[in-house]
This record gives structure tokens, C-alpha cells and sequence, in this order.
């Protein structure tokens, strides 16, 4: 086989190519991941995946122009021509007085994120992952008859970044999650042909034995259960109550409301709110990239600079986005580290890590035993179409509609609508349930005091 | 610059698939050794077929590269759909112009001697204008995509497609918000086709009728639509996004009658599903890139024209709601339930267009909402979108005629 440079190797290669070109502030960032999934179908495994990726990203930094570019083929033919096209990509993009890369060092922080041999584990093990979620949903209930999709997936990988300027640190970590599609099924008069409902589940870990796959099992059966016997629900305002899991949804949908590159684009509700009521007392968001064992932790972000813990909302009061070099350069700020890098092939965003609404103190089910009628909501249909601009939403939903905290039925084939602003400032009620879920996203039980339900 | 390759091993019911960035020969042997090791444990590997190369014939023209074009002129089509966007209206406060090139080499090889090539040219022009107006922010998007040449972005269609987006969020930024209830919907074909992707399009996928799945499972023959209905996804239709001259198995790609007159036909299928089911090949069996395994969808979709006047749907309606673009959308497939995003909609009082509502979406059940449709229009517009399965997307294309739906769920917010 072919000789296969290190990482660190490749790095220093890379670094070279850009001094050798002229370049005077240039970054390297290098991803190397093992990824696997296995999927199993009516009791034994069906599919397994393998999958292996390496590449470096380059960034050109060049009379304030940024140029980018990404390769796979790290001989050093390949890695110098990536230099070359990132050099020349500076040429033709336009200067901004704020860009800048990393010059400061990045701290040690054992963050945990790390598990060794998690992809190298027998496939037998991984398998049963997947299987144990099926049983454990089956024997919830007998009109659990089969699943959409069972599927087991890990990774491990490493992460290097290295700047002209000496800036240079790597991490590695691991990841292994499990989801699942429960499909119940129910014949009744009604519906001779037998309705058939589906419930999702899916939780993830940095570590293979805090993977809980009987509770994953277990939850995806309840989701699909519950909705057996659904009917529509009229048209009107209800108090809407959002488990931990429905209330990430439409928290992943505020994230990038916290975005400078958004708030300085005129993108944002948040522009210029700095310090004033945005949300309810009640709500406290934090985003923390420094969480142990986090699903998006990490010491240093995309760019090379290290992470922070950073309240956004404190009591409902804005206090602060998140930020790049680039942006907070043109806030006058603290960089805080959320220039987010999917991979080497793309270029860093401004996103959160692990972003999560505090844990409160309310007992969010005796508020719901208070109400008159509230619809707890179960699934939500198109939630990737929140326009994060203007902050609208209106979704497909499914839910339990409540009467003094009881079910009275499932309801299907309705909407709800709202902006995410308005969403905020009408939570009534904060659970002490908080969750993460995958996604490093995490919430307690929140309950709104009203939201516009489309229906019959 | 991405490379790699995926060899996939099957054995009985078991498929293993190894993939990684490749170099050379060498990195592929090593793959394949890896995908085999499975398998060859406990079964045996049968000797390959010599490969017999053979082309299929393509359905894009190319005149012009992206690769040879200087980025220069790329960067001066941004820059015209940005001064264009802006010039509309002063409430418009943000443009993003983005441009986007993928040149996809892909070559397939099978044990049973197929050995087929492939280049998808396949570009992205978009446009996302914001607009304010007090505290109101609305956004509006229009993007050229196709699989085709430069020459499809000429500065015409740069310049309508700015124009269409700008003029699309200072529409929404001054609309009311759309009033939630149930509503006689008129689809223009304007409006792309969301509806049949998400409320069609997913349920006759393959994989989920062996299942036994979706709501279309086990009715082929029977009558799943209104008999006006005749659904069609063609992968050849000439430079659409969502065509190529193979599926990623390397079986040519095709026009495929999925519901004609109301009647069920088939599903869109892969070479494992199709064996299954006892249907044919529909070439259908997509992947993202060599890091998957290929799994059954679209690729341009449509509901094919019908004889109604399109300017007679809009009259016969008193009181309803016009779409007049739609955006993304959703199924669960299981039970059939889909929500999509409008962009662009206004209210119908006496067979005329009223004022225009943000805000909306519009949800259903798809074999119901088929059965319901009474008038087709005799048009036919196309939208584009990348569509998300199991964590792969694909670009496809998706057409319908103007379309009338008598009642259906519009979600929105009530005063």
C-alpha cells in the first residue's frame, strides 16, 4: 500500500506548502474519522457500514481576503495544489478590515468526549444494540408489530488545526448513538384496514455504556402508540405543552437567532436586543461548549480558538451572541468559539454547541392539571422550514389534546403556529425534567400559555 | 476535491459496505478486503465476471463547463442578482447571492460484469433576500438548479430569479398572517411540486412497500387518486436537477408511470427492491456520494398536465387560498400525514386574488388528499430542492399543473 503520512505529518506538510507559496497568514485544518452504522431487519442485522474519511481544509488569509479550499488527496502533490487554489480563492473574494485567523494559544481542557475502541467493538455487540431497542419496544406493547428503521451508529475521529502563526492543537473524540421507528398498528371499525401510527426515537452518547437502548425502545413505542385512534381537533388557541424532546425541535430553531453572523447581517429578531426582556423570567439558554461529555463539545472550535460556556438569555434578558473571529472583531468583543466546522470540506459557520434551555422550578404537570384544555404535543412535521429570519413557524403536528391534565384523545392532521419570539415570551412554565438529547440540545418540559391551532 | 470509493459485499439478507477516500488502487483493495472479510468468514465468494463496459445515453447538454468559466463571471452574476434585489424596494435590507458547482465522476462495477460511467454537471444559483419593516422580518428565496451547463444561467434568468425573491419578502413583510382553518386551496403551477414529493412522491418508495410500510404498501392495481391524477417521476427529463443518465447502481434512469388515472402501477425502486417485489428496475436507486449505501427515491417528479383552463380554477372559487409558491416539506410515510411551507400565497374572494398572508403551510393525508383533487389544470411548473433521507440528500425536481383541492388544512395564526 501506498506510504500514509500521520496526521500531524500531513499537517506539517501542509503548513510548509503555504510558506513555500508566500503565504503569510494561512490555517490548516485536518479531519481524519471512522464512522460505522449497522441496521438490523425482523430480528438479525441487514446492513453494515464502514466508512472512512481524511482530508485537510486549507484557509488563505491575504491582504484581509479570505480563500478557501479542501482535498481529500493528501500526497503532496494534492495537499500543495489545495494551498495553491485556497492562495488564489484569496484573490478573488472581497477584503473585510475584520477577518482574522487564531493567534492565540488553545488551553488544555479534558472535556471527556473521548472513548477508545468505540468503532472497533465486535459487530455482534454493536448488533444488539439495535436489537435491544426493537424488544424493548415490542414489549410495550402487543400492537407494536414492526419498525420503519432500527439503526446503530458510531465514530471516532481526530481534529487538527495548525496556523502559520504557531497556533496548534488536535482533539479526539468518539460518538455512538441508537434511533428507531416504531410502527403500532390497530384495526377498529373505524378503520378496517388497520391504522398505523409512527413514533421516533433517538439518543446518542460519547461513551458505548451510557447508550440506553431499552429507554430508546421504550419511548419510540410510547410515540407511536399514543397516536393510535387520532382525529382531528378544530381550529383555535390552545396552551401547548412541550416535552423536554418537542421543546428541543424548536429550541434547535432559535439557535441561529443567537448568531452574530445573523445579527450583524440584519438577520436576526435578536439585532440590537442586547440587554433588554427577549423571553419570559422564567427562561434561562445557555450554550456550553465545555459540558463533559457533551455530544457538541470540544476545546476549540473551527477556527482555532478556544471554546467558552456562555449564558444567552439569563432570566429572559439577552445577554450576548455567539461569535467567530470575524464577527466578534466587528462587535468589539471576546471571540466566544462558535465558528462551527462540519468537516475539513467546509468552511466554518457561526452555530452553538451544546445549547440548552436551564432546568426550572415549576411542576410543569400540575400546571397542565390547571388548565382547561391544552394540547401536549408528540411530533412535529417540518420543522426544518422555521425561517430563523423571521422567526415564523407553522408545522404539521400530532398531539394529546387535554382536558384538566387528562387525555381525552390523540389528535393528527393539525398545525401550529406561532413566532419563535413570541414563543419565549409565552412559556408559562419550566420543568426541573431538563434532558440532552442528541444534537447536544437540551430542555425541561416547557409549557406555553397559547399558540394558533389549524385544524377541522 | 473529494475521492473515494465503496465496495458493497452482499451475502443472503446481510449487505456490507466499506468506503473511504481512495488514492489509488492500492486504498480500493484494501476497502474491498475490508467489505469481503464479513462475508467470507462463513460463506464463499463467487469469481466476478469479466466487466463488460457499456454507456448509457445522457439527458444534459453541457455546452459550457462551469470548471472553464473565471470565477469572475461568476462573481458578476452574484453581483447583478444583489444590485438587482436591492434595487426593488427600499425595506430590503439583506441580500445573499450563493453560487455552487458540483462536477460528480462516477464510474460503477458489479460482479455480474456491468461497468458503466457518469458526469452529472450539476449548478446552484440562489438568492435569499430579507426584507423589515418595523419589527416584521420576512425572507424571500428563489435559486436556478439544474443538471446542465453554464449557459443555463444566463443574466435574464439571474436577474428574474433576484427580482422573484426580492419581490417575494417585501410581499411577506407587508402581508397579514395567514388565518389558520380549513380552506378550498388552488396549487399553482407556479408553485412548484411539493406537494406531490411529499404527499406521493415518499409512499411509493420501494423499501417502505416491501416493508409493508407505507400507505400505498400492497395497492398496486387499485385506485389510490382522483382518476384526473397520473403521477410521473422521470429521471430523464432533459437538464433537470434531478436527472442523471444512471441511478448509482448504474441502471439507466427512466420515465416511470407511478399512477396512472388514479390507478397505482408501481413503486420507484433500486436493483434489490425491484427483485423483491417482483416489479421492474425503475433505476431509482440514488445515493449522496460514495460514503452510502444507495437506498430508493426520486428524482424529478411530477403530476402530469390536465384539460382544465388554469384561469378557471382561480374563478371558481369564492372564498379560498391561492399558492402561489410552496416551499419545503415533510411526510411521515407510515401514516401518510405531510405538512409543506408556502411562500407565497394570497386569499381568493370571488374568483379573484386578494390580498396576500405569510406564514402558512398546508397539511394532509396523501391518498385522501389525491382522492379529493377535482380539477387539473392543462400547465405544468417545476420547483427544485434537495430532498433528505436517511441522512442523504439528493437534488430533485418536482412539477405540477394548477391544481384545486375543495378542503384542506392551511395552519396559521388566528388574531
Amino acid at each position: 500500500m501506498s506510504e500514509r503520512l500521520t496526521n500531524e505529518a500531513t499537517v506539517d506538510i501542509a503548513l510548509d506548502a503555504l510558506r513555500s507559496l508566500g503565504v503569510a497568514s494561512g490555517e490548516v485544518f485536518l479531519r481524519e474519522a471512522q464512522s460505522g452504522s449497522v441496521e438490523i431487519k425482523e430480528g438479525a442485522i441487514e446492513s453494515v457500514i464502514a466508512r472512512g474519511e481524511r482530508g485537510v481544509g486549507i484557509r488563505v488569509l491575504d491582504e484581509q481576503r479570505l480563500g478557501f479550499a479542501y482535498t481529500s488527496d493528501l500526497s503532496a502533490d494534492g495537499i500543495r495544489t489545495c494551498a495553491d487554489t485556497a492562495r488564489r480563492m484569496s484573490g478573488v473574494t472581497e477584503p473585510d478590515p475584520d477577518l482574522a485567523l487564531a493567534k492565540k494559544a488553545i488551553d488544555d481542557a479534558d472535556l471527556d468526549i473521548y472513548q477508545v475502541g468505540v468503532v472497533d467493538r465486535p459487530l455482534a455487540e454493536r448488533g444488539a444494540v439495535a436489537l435491544t431497542v426493537e424488544e424493548a419496544a415490542r414489549a410495550v406493547d402487543p400492537r407494536i408489530t414492526q419498525f420503519r428503521k432500527t439503526t446503530y451508529s458510531d465514530s471516532e475521529s481526530t481534529t487538527i488545526i495548525a496556523t502559520t502563526s504557531g497556533v496548534r492543537a488536535s482533539y479526539r473524540e468518539s460518538y455512538c448513538g441508537v434511533m428507531t421507528s416504531a410502527v403500532a398498528t390497530e384495526t377498529s371499525p373505524s378503520s378496517p384496514n388497520g391504522e398505523r401510527q409512527v413514533g421516533y426515537h433517538g439518543e446518542a452518547a460519547r461513551r458505548f455504556a451510557e447508550l440506553d437502548p431499552v429507554r430508546v425502545g421504550q419511548r419510540a413505542a410510547l410515540r407511536a402508540v399514543e397516536k393510535l385512534g387520532s382525529r382531528p381537533l378544530a381550529t383555535q388557541k390552545l396552551p401547548v405543552v412541550l416535552d423536554p424532546w418537542m421543546a428541543m425541535d424548536l429550541l434547535r430553531a432559535i439557535g441561529p437567532l443567537f448568531s452574530a453572523d445573523n445579527v450583524l447581517k440584519g438577520r436576526s429578531l435578536f439585532a440590537g436586543k442586547v440587554g433588554q426582556r427577549v423571553a419570559n423570567e422564567k427562561i434561562t439558554i445557555i450554550d456550553d461548549a465545555r459540558k463533559p461529555r457533551g455530544l457538541r463539545s470540544a476545546p476549540f472550535d473551527g477556527e482555532g480558538v478556544a471554546t467558552t460556556t456562555r449564558t444567552l438569555i439569563d432570566g429572559g434578558v439577552l445577554r450576548g451572541y455567539l461569535t467567530s473571529l470575524k464577527t466578534a472583531s466587528k462587535l468589539h468583543i471576546d471571540p466566544s468559539g462558535n465558528a462551527r466546522r462540519g468537516g475539513y470540506g467546509s468552511p466554518a459557520r457561526v452555530g452553538p454547541s451544546n445549547l440548552f434551555v436551564a432546568a426550572g422550578s415549576d411542576d410543569a404537570e400540575g400546571i397542565v392539571r390547571g388548565l382547561d384544555h391544552a394540547l401536549a404535543v408528540t411530533s412535529l412535521l417540518n420543522l426544518h422550514t422555521i425561517d430563523p429570519v423571521s422567526g415564523e413557524f407553522s408545522l404539521g403536528a400530532t398531539g394529546n389534546y387535554l382536558e384538566r391534565g387528562g387525555r381525552v384523545h390523540p389528535a393528527q392532521g393539525i398545525t401550529i403556529a406561532g413566532n419563535l419570539t413570541h414563543l419565549l415570551g409565552a412559556v408559562v412554565g419550566v420543568g426541573s425534567d431538563l434532558v440532552f438529547g442528541p444534537g447536544g440540545l437540551g430542555s425541561p418540559t416547557l409549557v406555553i400559555s397559547e399558540l394558533s391551532i389549524g385544524g377541522a | 476535491m473529494d475521492q473515494g470509493a465503496g465496495i458493497r459485499v452482499t451475502s443472503g439478507e446481510r449487505t456490507t459496505y466499506a468506503n473511504g477516500n481512495m488514492a489509488d488502487v492500492d486504498d480500493l483493495i484494501a476497502l474491498a478486503g475490508r467489505a469481503a472479510r464479513s462475508v467470507a468468514d462463513g460463506g464463499e465468494l463467487h469469481e466476478a465476471s469479466e466487466p463488460e463496459p457499456d454507456s448509457v445515453p445522457g439527458h444534459s447538454t453541457v455546452a459550457i463547463d462551469p470548471r472553464s468559466v473565471a470565477v469572475e463571471r461568476k462573481l458578476g452574476l452574484l453581483r447583478r442578482a444583489n444590485e438587482v434585489a436591492r434595487s426593488l424596494d427600499p425595506r430590503v435590507q439583506q441580500v445573499t447571492a450563493s453560487y455552487g458547482e458540483s462536477v460528480q465522476e462516477i464510474l460503477i462495477a458489479n460482479s455480474e460484469g456491468l461497468l458503466r460511467t457518469d458526469t452529472r454537471v450539476r449548478l446552484n444559483l440562489a438568492v435569499h433576500v430579507v426584507a423589515k419593516q418595523g419589527d416584521v422580518l420576512e425572507s424571500g428565496f428563489e435559486a436556478l438548479r439544474g443538471t446542465a451547463g453554464f449557459e443555463m444561467l444566463t443574466d435574464q434568468a439571474v436577474e428574474q430569479a433576484a427580482t422573484d425573491a426580492s419581490r417575494r419578502a417585501v410581499l411577506n413583510v407587508g402581508a397579514e398572517p395567514a388565518p389558520a382553518g380549513t380552506y378550498t386551496v388552488v396549487l399553482s403551477s407556479e408553485a412548484g411540486g411539493t406537494l406531490i414529493h411529499e404527499s406521493v412522491g415518499h409512499g411509493l418508495e420501494a423499501d417502505l412497500n416491501l416493508k409493508g410500510l407505507s400507505v400505498y404498501s400492497g395497492r398496486i392495481g387499485q385506485k389510490v387518486a382522483s382518476e384526473l391524477i397520473t403521477v410521473i417521476d422521470d429521471g430523464t427529463d432533459p437538464d433537470k436537477r434531478g436527472t442523471s443518465a444512471m441511478d448509482d447502481e448504474g441502471t439507466p434512469t427512466n420515465r416511470t408511470v407511478l399512477i396512472e388515472n388514479g390507478i397505482l402501477r408501481t413503486y420507484l425502486s433500486d436493483r434489490k427492491h425491484a427483485e423483491k417485489l417482483g416489479i421492474p428496475r425503475s433505476g431509482n436507486g440514488r445515493r449522496e456520494s460514495f460514503r452510502y449505501l444507495p437506498i430508493c427515491r426520486m428524482t424529478n417528479t411530477m403530476i402530469a398536465r390536465g384539460r382544465s383552463d388554469p384561469a378557471e380554477l382561480l374563478r371558481s372559487v369564492k372564498d379560498g387560498v391561492f399558492v402561489k409558491k410552496m416551499g419545503g416539506g415533510q411526510v411521515d410515510v407510515v401514516s401518510g400525514n405531510f405538512a409543506f411551507e408556502i411562500t407565497e400565497c394570497y386569499r381568493i374572494r370571488d374568483g379573484k386574488l386578494a390580498e396576500p398572508l405569510r406564514g402558512a403551510t398546508l397539511v394532509g393525508q396523501g391518498p385522501k388528499l389525491m382522492s379529493e383533487i377535482d380539477m387539473v389544470g392543462s400547465d405544468l411548473g417545476y420547483s427544485t430542492g434537495t430532498c433528505g433521507k436517511d441522512g442523504q440528500g439528493a437534488p430533485v425536481a418536482d412539477a405540477q399543473p394548477t391544481i384545486r383541492i375543495p378542503s384542506v388544512v392551511v395552519g396559521g395564526k388566528l388574531k
